[in-house]
């Protein structure tokens, strides 16, 4: 067809092929594709400005606030009124006529929107501005190019009667529940909980015990285990407030916000490199992650913390660090998966924009939007319009993280320069003169790299030729005649200049004052729908926007010229109006800390996920939550220092019978310790842990090239023995024991990690040097405490690894086991420390059982 | 250090056969007792089937991404005919594509292949190609799900883990599940709510562009021997039946004892199974292995093979990028380049052993793709009709199940969804899909749930 319109251009007049090439630009929605149908028999053809004024200004309108309810099937359409084609538009439905062209005073629809008799759209008025605009089109005579079918008539979501699903209805505190045994409930949490056991018959079983209360809070809290003392300190505590005391100490540890904000690293699929097939370092990437720590510790309000993750670059501040901060926060964004393979920067952009707003939705509302991108969404009542209004947003937003399309290699020009002089800009230095020029080289070699690759291609490229069922909308300008290329040189030339870049680019570029981020596009605009996800299949425009099912004010307008709307969307979502964002949160809280979620699929909220077991205590926990200004804290607090936080994992039968996952929580179930926590816990055990926060990451010493065979691995495969949460974390590069122990996949999101049992786990606390360095250690460290006989240092080990004291039994046996053990070696004829040997099998025993890897 | 101090006089296969229950210290006679209360009760010992089994090991290739099935297995020469015709709504406006690949008739059965697979075409006999199979979403992730536990909306337990959960497996010291390229994520490969030892186990194949062939980590003790090893076990294992034996019910623990036991075991044998050096040249060769572009996959295949000899129950071999959205020809061709040969090399292979007739290979991704065009030169997601195909355990060779209608677009004849598929596997496997249950949460649970229906057709 393309070509076909191009033939027909040269045959013309140059008059009349200049109008005709500006009509076709200005009707970019038309399907070149499709048979041409003239917009009304008797009508004139619209002019070019009516055309360019319905574009802009009427149709997105009709597609955001009509089409849900007037579009597709007539049969089916609210009204029998469609508005999605121009016949349906002129036809008018039930009430016939709907628009007179010219006679705005005269037309139903100008009456429905201003709300004079019919209201529509019902879910409340459109903004004066656009009532004028629709007033202005009808007098124009209701100008009206589009031709054929509706871009997307099937699957049409009912916001209505989707508006009614449990998760869309603003939580509502609840009155707490009657209980028959009003002695067990300490507070509202328990009365919810033990109501719903007792409807079900079941009982809760015993509280747990101090010491291993402590255990269970302290790895809760900080991911830790507790010492000894911390432990003594608690078992003889006699006031009442016992508990309570350990709870605000760990509140207050400075680790807390490590465990805490690891939970949240799950959920944005934090990493410190791209992935996919050109895995590229973000070499600032852990600027974020310290920026997640410090906010849980500073119990940041959790409606700020969003803000500041989305739009924390557009918040007004005076002070320089805490500027820096909010910028660094929306890394959030820009920390992605990114496919550098993707030459095609539009293609690169639309998908990082389906990144992020999958990122957004399911990590502050549990919803799936991005699965809207292709269609509709066949679950939720998510219209692709909306993905689009939301894309919009992104799209007028600047994503810099240091990477590019089609690029072999990042670099720092594409990162956001940080001001001031914090700890951790200190050892920064500017830029040097030498390292300008050098990046100047860079971008000229890869320039000249790019023009090389494009004339590879173009030579190789057939000529086109006009291919039936071919349908570009534009087309390419016709290749002029395929330039004849030397290929043998050409590719000597790619390799001459790689090399070079190779040699420019192995050296890291030192620690700078860089932040992954984002900003503002220079010109924000709307975005159009791609239909079915494709870039070339335009779909009309869609005013930036948020969840229409979610739309908590009408009037909210978006689509500023000057803003992306990041800022708006922001405040949506930490809104108390919005009934999922404080759900979505507490029961991710609830999760980490019951092992299940009230809603067990944590990340979705939608048709797809689970109901909630306890829908009432869930809207509790929420309205709190909000009340209690979104503190996280307190939010803990008040979930720990329930009853239900601290009953034991006894095993009862009957209750067993009924509900043997502990669903109702007549329980506490047992969990498997975090890859992290294992980790931890033996460097604890051993005495080796190094508690403090490393400046920075070991990937800060990569170079900007591809991770395999970058000179820099050997640091970041460095042993260190910092908290788990600062080992580096490539994409496709997990550290071993971390992947061993299911550690998040850094490439998803994930509310909720997988648990399994396996013989590669066995393995490694069999086999790997780690573990047996860690427990020769721990031996060491018993062998080492002076006045312990053997009775003690059994004691000892226990009390380190397990937080507890060894039975009779278990000591006897054990003590048998060491004797038997050195004697064994000793008679080996090695020539070895025989006594180390058996306590380092003692220790690295401990790491094995399962008492040490579960917490009860 | 004590590296090199520790190494024993024993070796481990005669420590395994001398000293079933580890070394004598005080609590041998109860742990005796203990271990073999533990060994009657092991989950993964050998069961009998329902019914006569027709395939004792399951070989399952999948292939990521969801292969067009037009190009591949369901030869379509209307499509031809229609290249650029509007694909009438089935393809939302889009235009028909044919493929870019010339088919043949081939073996007795006349089965139509395409020319990217040469090798695959000299074994069309064995072939019972499954060309109407559907499933229910048309996402990557959830319906790779389905494909591997029969439901795209839970986790649930892995086809592996009902096949291990059914009939155990007959080598105790090796893992009955292996997963030699962990598809999607652990959700694939796990046991749901099943017992926990009966998850898949990952282990690296190796090959392609990684160093040092195949190798599963930490499979040895830097410091110590077997006879330590298996004495420091012993103990552990008696910690943990305390805790058991305390906790009352506990199915983590008990999972994780086994996982223990199982894993010295597997220090034995994997190193044994996984050295390929006894394979001759020509063995390697005939699967590609070495070759560029077949070496990954032909290693998994081979060691397929010797794992299915030694008795693993279910191993899962993969090869991705099969999403062509766009560049159809030149990825198909090289995608299919790299399995062409290594799974000819297996049938040749486990035809020469005798080991075909008990051994089911089952080919397929998560759906197939549509007839018509996405880019000029890709095809979009389809999940109403796709082809897999099945080789040896009892099957049909050189036999076509079902039909798409003419362009490939919907299942039409015989139409065979991911359910159907498990009953059918589990059925070649001697079991009965609607026997095989797990009482979990009130209710029995299967791998098909409420559905499923036997493809009778198939089975020889």
């Amino acid at each position: 067809m393309a070509l076909a319109r191009r033939t027909q251009l040269a045959l013309m007049p140059i008059v009349a092929a200049t109008v005709i090439a500006v009509t076709a630009a200005a009707q970019p929605k038309v399907m070149p594709g499709r048979p041409k149908i003239t917009p009304g028999a008797t009508e004139p053809r619209p002019s070019k400005e009516g055309v360019d004024f319905f574009e802009k200004k009427i149709r997105p309108v009709l597609v955001h606030s009509c089409y849900k309810c007037h579009s597709g099937d007539v049969a089916k359409a609210k009204g029998h009124f469609v508005l999605d084609t121009h016949d349906g538009l002129r036809k008018g439905g039930d009430t016939g006529e709907v628009v007179s062209p010219k006679h705005p005073d005269k037309s139903l629809l100008i009456e429905a929107i201003k709300y004079e008799g019919l209201e529509m759209p019902p879910e409340g008025q459109l903004p004066d501005e656009v009532i004028e605009d629709f007033e202005k089109w009808v007098e124009m005579g209701a100008p009206d190019p589009r031709i054929g079918k509706a871009a997307n008539p099937k699957n049409k979501v009912d916001l209505a009667e989707a508006k009614r699903y449990w998760a869309f209805q603003r939580p509502k505190e609840p009155a707490p529940p009657k209980v028959r045994d009003t002695a067990w409930p300490r507070s509202d949490i328990d009365r919810f909980i033990l109501a719903r056991l007792e409807k079900e018959q079941l009982k809760p079983v015993s509280d747990a015990d101090r010491t291993t209360l402590i255990r269970r809070v302290t790895f809760d809290l900080i991911g830790l285990p507790p010492t000894p003392e911390e432990i003594d300190a608690f078992v003889n505590d006699k006031s009442e407030s016992a508990f309570a005391t350990v709870v605000d100490r760990l509140l207050a540890s400075r680790h807390f916000g490590e465990r805490w904000g690891r939970h949240w690293l799950d959920v944005v699929r934090y990493a410190e490199s791209t992935g996919k097939e050109r895995n590229v370092p973000y070499r600032y990437a852990w600027r974020y992650r310290d920026y997640v720590f410090d906010s849980f510790n500073d119990d940041k309000p959790y409606d700020h913390f969003i803000v500041e993750q989305l739009a924390g670059d557009l918040l007004q501040t005076t002070n320089i660090a805490e500027r820096n901060k909010w910028i660094i926060a929306t890394g959030f964004l820009a920390l992605g998966p990114k496919s550098l393979n993707t030459n095609n920067p539009e293609q690169f952009k639309v998908d990082e924009i389906d990144d992020q707003i999958d990122v957004t939705g399911r990590a502050f509302l549990g919803m799936t939007i991005a699965c809207a991108r292709c269609h509709d969404h066949k679950f939720d009542p998510i219209p692709q319009t909306d993905y689009y209004a939301i894309a919009g947003i992104f799209h007028s937003t600047e994503t810099l993280a240091g990477v590019s399309a089609g690029k072999r290699t990042a670099t720092e020009r594409q990162l956001l320069t940080l001001k001031g002089n914090d700890k951790t800009l200190k050892e920064a230095k500017p830029e040097t003169k030498e390292q300008a020029a050098q990046q100047e080289e860079i971008s000229k070699i890869e320039k000249h790299l790019d023009d090389l690759h494009r004339m590879q291609k173009q030579a190789m490229r057939k000529p086109p030729k006009p291919m039936p069922g071919n349908r570009r909308p534009q087309g390419r300008p016709p290749a002029a005649k395929t330039p004849k290329i030397d290929q043998k040189r050409v590719r000597e030339d790619i390799k001459k200049l790689e090399d070079q870049l190779d040699e420019l680019e192995k050296e890291p570029t030192p620690l700078g004052n860089y932040a992954i981020a984002v900003r503002d596009a220079g010109a924000p605009a709307d975005f159009h729908v791609l239909v079915r996800g494709e870039l070339k299949d335009k779909g009309p425009d869609v005013p930036r926007g948020v969840l229409t099912v979610l739309r908590t004010y009408q009037t909210m307008r978006l689509s500023n010229p000057k803003h992306s709307g990041r800022l708006e969307l922001a405040h949506w979502i930490a809104d108390k109006m919005n009934p999922l964002t404080a759900r979505v949160m507490v029961n991710r809280v609830w999760e980490h800390l019951f092992g299940q979620g009230l809603v067990d699929t944590v990340d979705n909220f939608g048709a797809l996920g689970n109901e909630p077991s306890h829908p009432e205590l869930l809207d509790l926990l929420a309205v709190q939550f909000m009340d209690q200004k979104w503190s996280i804290k307190k939010l803990i607090r008040s979930m720990v220092l329930s009853r239900t936080y601290q009953l034991s994992s006894a095993h009862q039968s009957s209750n067993y019978e009924k509900d043997p996952g502990d669903k109702l929580l007549w329980r506490r179930s047992r969990r498997r310790l975090e890859a992290e926590a294992i980790r931890d816990a033996m460097l604890m055990s051993s005495g080796q842990i190094d508690l403090e926060r490393p400046l920075g990451s070991p990937v800060m010493e990569l170079s900007n090239r591809q991770v395999g065979g970058n000179k820099g691995m050997q640091e970041v495969r460095k042993a260190t023995n910092v908290r788990s949460v600062y080992l580096p974390i490539l994409r496709g590069q997990v550290p071993e024991i971390l992947a061993v122990f299911d550690v998040a996949d850094p490439n998803l999101i994930v509310g909720k990690r997988d648990v399994t049992t396996v013989p590669t786990q066995a393995l490694f606390l069999m086999n790997n040097p780690f573990v047996l360095k860690q427990a020769e250690q721990m031996a060491k460290r018993i062998l080492g405490q002076s006045g312990l006989d053997q009775t003690g240092r059994i004691n000892l080990g226990y009390r380190i690894a397990l937080g507890r004291l060894p039975s009779e039994h278990e000591r006897s046996d054990l003590a048998h086991y060491i004797d038997d053990y050195r004697k064994a070696i000793a008679t080996g004829n090695a020539k070895g420390n025989a006594q180390l040997a058996a306590w380092t099998s003692f220790c690295q025993l401990l790491f094995q059982s399962g008492e040490f890897r579960y917490v009860d | 250090m004590m590296n090199d101090l520790f190494n024993q006089l024993f070796s481990r296969r005669q420590l395994l056969k001398t000293t079933s229950c580890g070394f004598g210290f005080l609590a041998l006679a109860d742990l005796c007792t203990r271990i073999a209360a533990a060994e009657s009760t092991n989950p993964l010992a050998p069961k009998a089937p329902h019914f006569k089994a027709r395939a004792k090991h399951v070989i399952f290739m999948y292939m990521g991404g969801a292969p067009s099935h037009v190009d591949t297995f369901d030869y379509k020469p209307k499509l031809a005919a229609d290249n650029g015709k509007s694909a009438d709504g089935k393809g939302n406006g889009r235009k028909l594509l044919k493929s870019p690949f010339k088919f043949s008739q081939h073996g007795k059965g006349g089965l139509w292949l395409p020319e990217i697979f040469p090798n695959l075409a000299k074994h069309a006999d064995e072939l019972c190609l499954l060309n109407s199979m559907y499933t229910d979403v048309a996402v990557h992730g959830s319906a790779t799900s389905e494909l591997h536990t029969g439901n795209f909306r839970f986790i649930r337990p892995s086809m592996g883990a009902w096949a291990l959960y059914g009939l155990g497996t007959e080598n105790a010291e090796l893992p009955g599940f292996i997963t030699l390229n962990g598809a999607g994520g652990t959700a694939n490969f796990s046991s749901g709510f099943l017992p926990a030892s009966y998850q898949g186990t990952k282990i690296d194949a190796g090959g392609g562009d990684k160093k040092g062939g195949s190798q599963l980590a930490n499979i040895a003790n830097p410091r110590l021997g077997a006879e330590l090893q298996r004495k420091q076990l012993n103990m552990l294992s008696q910690l943990n039946r305390d805790k058991l034996g305390k906790d009352q019910i506990n199915p983590e623990l008990e999972g994780l004892i086994e996982s223990y036991e199982l894993a010295f075991r597997m220090e034995g044998a994997v190193p044994q199974v996984m050295d390929m050096s006894s394979e001759t040249s020509k063995t390697k060769e005939a699967y590609g292995i070495g070759e560029k572009g077949t070496d990954n996959f032909g290693r998994q295949c081979l060691l397929a093979r010797r794992f299915v000899e030694a008795g693993v129950r279910f191993v899962e071999l993969g090869a991705g990028g099969w999403d062509q959205h766009n560049n159809l020809k030149a990825k198909l061709t090289s995608n299919a380049h790299g399995i062409d040969k290594p799974i000819a090399g297996l049938l040749e292979d486990l035809k020469q052993r005798d080991m075909l007739k008990d051994t089911l290979i089952v080919w397929g991704g998560e759906f197939g793709r549509t007839p018509a065009a996405q880019n000029d030169d890709g095809r979009d997601h389809n999940n109403k009709g796709f082809s897999m195909w099945m080789a040896g355990g009892g099957v049909k060779g050189g036999y076509r199940h079902g039909a798409t209608d003419e362009h490939g677009a919907a299942a039409i004849d015989k139409k065979m969804h991911i359910n159907d598929l498990h009953a059918t596997m589990l059925y070649l496997l001697g079991l009965d899909h609607e026997k095989l249950t797990y009482r979990y949460s009130g209710r029995d649970y299967r791998l098909t749930d409420l559905a499923g229906v036997v493809a009778k057709d198939v089975v020889a």
